[in-house]
C-alpha cells in the first residue's frame, strides 16, 4: 500500500484542499470588494467635481449676463465671477476664438480648441489633463448670451482629490489584506477543528488490536458525515473477529486433536516400556500405536486436502457425471452399514448430466451419508433428493431424520473440528474434518452448500453449477488409473 | 521377484527395504537419485518403486530414461505432494501407479502385489477354489462345503477379491477401491461392517475360519495352518 502511494503522488491533504479552496473564494470577493469601493469613491468625486463645474460655468454665464446686461466689460464682470472658490479655474473665448478672460495663465487650461465642448457636464465627459505638475478636471462648453456666442473652459485643481484617493487606496488594500489573511486563519483553524472527529476516529481505530477485536466504536459519538466510515469501520471488525475467532478456534482444535493421540501414544508405549513383557503384550502395544498413528495420518491427510482447497488447488478432473448413477454407486457402498442398522436409504428425483470430478464429489457424497448415517436412529430413513436447480445446474440434498440443530451451530458447521456438543469429543470414527471436506469439494466445483434444520429433520443441500463446456477442457486420466491412498 | 527401491529418507528405506523383503521380495535400496538412476538402467528388475522428490536425479527422470530406453518395467511413485498436477505428470511419464505419503505400509504391498499381477497374464478360470469355499465366477455363486450360500452382487465381489488375492493383506482403502470403486478414505466403518456380514454367510457355519482380521492393517483371506495370527 505504502509503496503503491509513494511511486504515485500522493493527493493533495484534505487541510490543503480546503484550505486552497477558501483562499481562492475570499480573495476573489476581496479583491472584488476592493475594486467596487475603489471605482465608487472615485465617482463620488468625480460627481462631486462636474456639480462643482457646472456651478462655476453658470456662474461665468451669469457674470457673462451681467456683463451684458449692465453693458459692463465682460473682463470686469468675470474676475468677481467665482469668487469664494478655490482651485477653481476657467476661461472664455468668444467666437473668433479670441481670449475673453482667463482667471489664471493661459498655459495652465488647454486652447478653446482642444476639446470639443459638450451639450451638458456629466461625469463621463469630463476631461482631465496635467499641466504645471498639477492635476485639473475640466469641461467646454458653448453658450450665447446676447447674440454673442462664447465657450467657457471650466477646471478644477483635483490634486487633493487625488492624494485623499492614494491614500484611501492604500489603506483599503491593508485592511483587505488584514481582512483576507483572518479569515483564511479561521478557516484553517475551522478546518483543523472540523477534522478533530477524524482525528480521534483514527486514534481510536489505531486502539484495536487482535487481541481486542471486540471493541466497536460508537457511531452515535460522530458527526454524521462519518457515521457510514464507522458503521463501515465495525463492520469490517466483526468479520475479521469472526475470522480471527475462527482460526484461534482452528489452532486450539488442531493442538488438542493432536495432543490426545500422541499423549495416548506416549503413554501407552512409556508404559510398554517401563518393565519386561510378553511377545503378545509387545503386538498389542504395536498394534494399539497403529491405531493411533492411522488416525494422524487421516487427520493429516485430511488437513492437506483442506490446505490445498484454500490455496485453491483442488482442480477437479471434469468429466461428465450421472448423478442419480453416483447415488447409486454409494447406496451400494452403504447398503451393508444401513442395513446393520436398519436405516432405509432412498433417493428421489434426477437431474441433467453435469460436469465434475467423479472422485471428489464422491467423497463428498460419502462423507454426507456417512454423516447422516451417524445420526438417523435405529428404522429412520435417509433421503437423497436430485433435482433440477433454476440456472440449469444440478441441486443435491441428504436429508435425515433427527433433533433439531441448534440455530447458532448451522453457520459454523462446516467449521474444521465443529462440534455440535463439545462434550462429544473424537468419536471413534471421523477427524471432524468431513462436513469441511464436502464444502471446500463444492467449492471446488464453483457451488454452494447449505444446511438447514427443522423440527425433525435436518437437510444438506448441494447446488452445483452447469459448467460450460468450454472450461471443461482437460477431461484428464480416466478415474481407474486415479486411485491413489 | 526383483524390486528396486530408490527413496533418499533413511529411515523409510530401510522400513519399505526390510517390510518388502520379509514379504519375500529381493529387495534392492539405492539411497540417491543417481545410484538409482544407474542400477534402473543396467539391472533387470520386476518392479521400481520411485520416491519423487529426491535431491539429485529425481523419480521422473529415472522413469522418463527407462521408457526412452523402451524398458517396460512397472513403475511405482512415491511422493509427499498430493495434487493433481504431480499425479498427471507422473501417470503421463509412464508412471503405473502413484502413492502419497504418509502411507500405510500394507498400502504400498498391496499396490506392489497388483502392479506384479498386472505384467504377468491373469489366470482366465471359472471357478476358484479355497478349502471347501468354491466360486463360480460366471454365474456369480459361492458354496461352501456343499451348501450353497446367498450373496448380494457387491459381497461376491468382495469374496473374489479376498480369494483371488488370498494370503495377501488388503488394506480398507484398496478393498473400498476394488470392489465399490470408492477411491479416498472414508471416515466409515462400511469395509468392516460389509466383512461382518461377509463372514456370518460364510465362516459362522464353518470351519476353518477363512477371513482374518489383520489388526492395524486390513483382511486377509487364507487357510490358516498355524495359529500365528490371533
Amino acid at each position: 500500500m505504502r509503496k503503491v502511494s509513494l511511486a504515485r503522488r500522493r493527493p493533495l491533504s484534505l487541510n490543503s484542499r480546503v484550505m486552497l479552496f477558501v483562499a481562492v473564494a475570499i480573495g476573489l470577493s476581496l479583491l472584488m470588494i476592493g475594486h467596487l469601493v475603489q471605482n465608487e469613491v472615485e465617482r463620488h468625486f468625480a460627481e462631486q467635481d462636474a456639480d462643482e463645474l457646472v456651478v462655476i460655468t453658470r456662474a461665468v454665464e451669469k457674470a457673462l449676463q451681467m456683463a451684458k446686461d449692465q453693458a459692463l466689460a465682460p473682463e470686469d464682470a468675470l474676475a468677481r465671477a467665482v469668487s469664494g472658490h478655490h482651485g477653481v479655474y476657467f476661461q472664455v473665448w468668444d467666437d473668433a476664438g479670441r481670449l475673453v478672460y482667463s482667471s489664471v495663465d493661459t498655459g495652465s487650461l488647454p486652447q478653446a480648441n482642444t476639446y470639443p465642448p459638450v451639450d451638458r457636464i456629466q461625469v463621463d465627459n469630463l476631461y482631465t489633463w496635467q499641466s504645471d505638475g498639477k492635476t485639473y478636471r475640466g469641461t467646454a462648453t458653448d453658450t450665447r448670451i446676447g447674440g454673442q456666442d462664447y465657450r467657457i473652459i471650466a477646471a478644477i485643481d483635483m490634486d487633493f482629490h487625488i492624494h485623499f484617493l492614494e491614500n484611501f487606496r492604500r489603506s483599503l488594500w491593508v485592511i483587505m489584506v488584514a481582512a483576507g489573511a483572518i479569515t483564511l486563519l479561521a478557516a484553517g483553524y475551522g478546518v483543523h477543528q472540523g477534522h478533530a472527529p477524524i482525528r480521534a476516529l483514527s486514534e481510536s481505530m489505531g486502539n484495536v488490536q487482535a487481541d481486542r477485536l471486540h471493541v466497536r466504536l460508537d457511531p452515535d459519538t460522530v458527526p454524521g458525515e462519518l457515521k457510514t466510515l464507522v458503521d463501515s469501520f465495525n463492520h469490517m471488525i466483526s468479520r475479521l473477529e469472526d475470522s480471527f475467532a475462527r482460526l484461534s478456534h482452528f489452532s486450539a482444535d488442531i493442538a488438542h486433536e493432536l495432543r490426545t493421540p500422541l499423549t495416548n501414544l506416549i503413554t501407552q508405549t512409556q508404559v510398554g516400556l517401563a518393565k519386561s513383557r510378553s511377545l503378545e503384550e509387545y503386538r498389542e502395544l504395536l498394534y494399539s500405536n497403529l491405531e493411533e498413528q492411522e488416525r494422524l495420518t487421516k487427520m493429516v491427510n485430511d488437513m492437506l486436502w483442506l490446505a490445498q482447497s484454500e490455496h485453491g488447488l483442488l482442480k477437479p478432473v471434469w468429466e461428465p457425471l450421472d448423478l442419480a448413477r453416483e447415488v447409486r454407486e454409494l447406496f451400494d457402498f452403504f447398503e451393508a452399514l444401513a442395513e446393520e442398522k436398519q436405516i432405509e436409504l432412498v433417493s428421489e428425483g434426477k437431474t441433467p448430466i453435469i460436469q465434475g470430478d467423479r472422485a471428489m464429489l464422491r467423497r463428498a457424497l460419502s462423507n454426507l451419508l456417512s454423516n447422516a448415517l451417524r445420526h438417523t436412529s435405529e428404522g429412520g430413513r435417509v433421503l437423497v433428493g436430485l433435482a433440477l436447480s433454476g440456472e440449469g445446474g444440478a441441486l443435491l440434498s441428504v436429508q435425515n431424520p433427527g433433533p433439531k440443530i441448534p440455530a447458532e451451530h448451522l453457520p459454523r458447521i462446516f467449521d474444521r473440528f465443529y462440534r455440535i456438543d463439545p462434550s462429544r469429543q473424537r468419536q471413534s470414527e471421523g477427524t471432524g474434518l468431513g462436513l469441511a471436506i464436502v464444502k471446500s469439494i463444492v467449492e471446488a466445483h464453483e457451488g454452494n452448500i447449505k444446511v438447514i434444520s427443522e423440527r425433525d429433520v435436518t437437510r444438506f443441500t448441494i447446488s452445483l453449477p452447469s459448467i460450460a463446456d468450454a472450461e471443461v477442457s482437460a477431461t484428464g486420466e480416466s478415474d481407474e488409473s486415479t486411485d491413489h491412498r | 521377484m526383483r524390486l528396486l527401491v530408490v527413496e533418499d529418507e533413511i529411515k523409510t528405506g530401510d522400513y519399505v527395504q526390510q517390510g518388502l523383503t520379509e514379504a519375500g521380495f529381493l529387495v534392492t535400496l539405492a539411497r540417491n537419485g543417481l545410484d538409482g538412476h544407474h542400477l534402473a538402467m543396467t539391472e533387470t528388475f520386476d518392479l521400481l518403486v520411485l520416491d519423487v522428490m529426491l535431491p539429485d536425479v529425481d523419480g521422473w527422470r529415472i522413469v522418463q530414461s527407462l521408457r526412452e530406453a523402451g524398458r517396460q518395467t512397472p513403475v511405482l511413485f512415491l511422493t509427499a505432494r498430493d495434487s493433481v498436477d504431480d499425479r498427471v505428470k507422473g501417470l503421463e511419464l509412464g508412471a503405473d501407479d502413484y502413492l502419497v505419503k504418509p502411507f500405510a505400509f500394507a498400502e504400498l504391498l498391496a499396490r506392489v502385489r497388483t502392479l506384479l499381477r498386472r505384467s504377468t497374464v491373469p489366470v482366465m478360470t471359472d471357478q476358484i477354489k479355497v478349502a471347501d469355499l468354491t466360486l463360480d465366477l460366471p454365474r456369480h455363486r459361492a458354496t461352501r462345503a456343499g451348501r450353497k450360500i446367498n450373496l448380494s452382487h457387491k459381497e461376491f465381489c468382495l469374496l473374489e477379491l479376498l480369494v483371488r488375492r488370498q494370503g495377501e493383506v488388503l488394506p480398507r482403502s484398496l478393498i473400498a477401491s476394488q470392489v465399490w470403486d470408492m477411491n479416498f478414505d472414508s471416515d466409515t466403518n462400511v469395509i468392516d461392517v460389509a466383512i461382518r456380514r461377509l463372514r456370518a454367510k460364510i465362516d459362522d457355519d464353518f470351519e476353518p475360519k477363512l477371513i482374518h482380521t489383520v489388526r492395524g492393517m486390513g483382511y486377509k483371506l487364507e487357510v490358516e495352518d498355524d495359529h500365528e495370527e490371533s
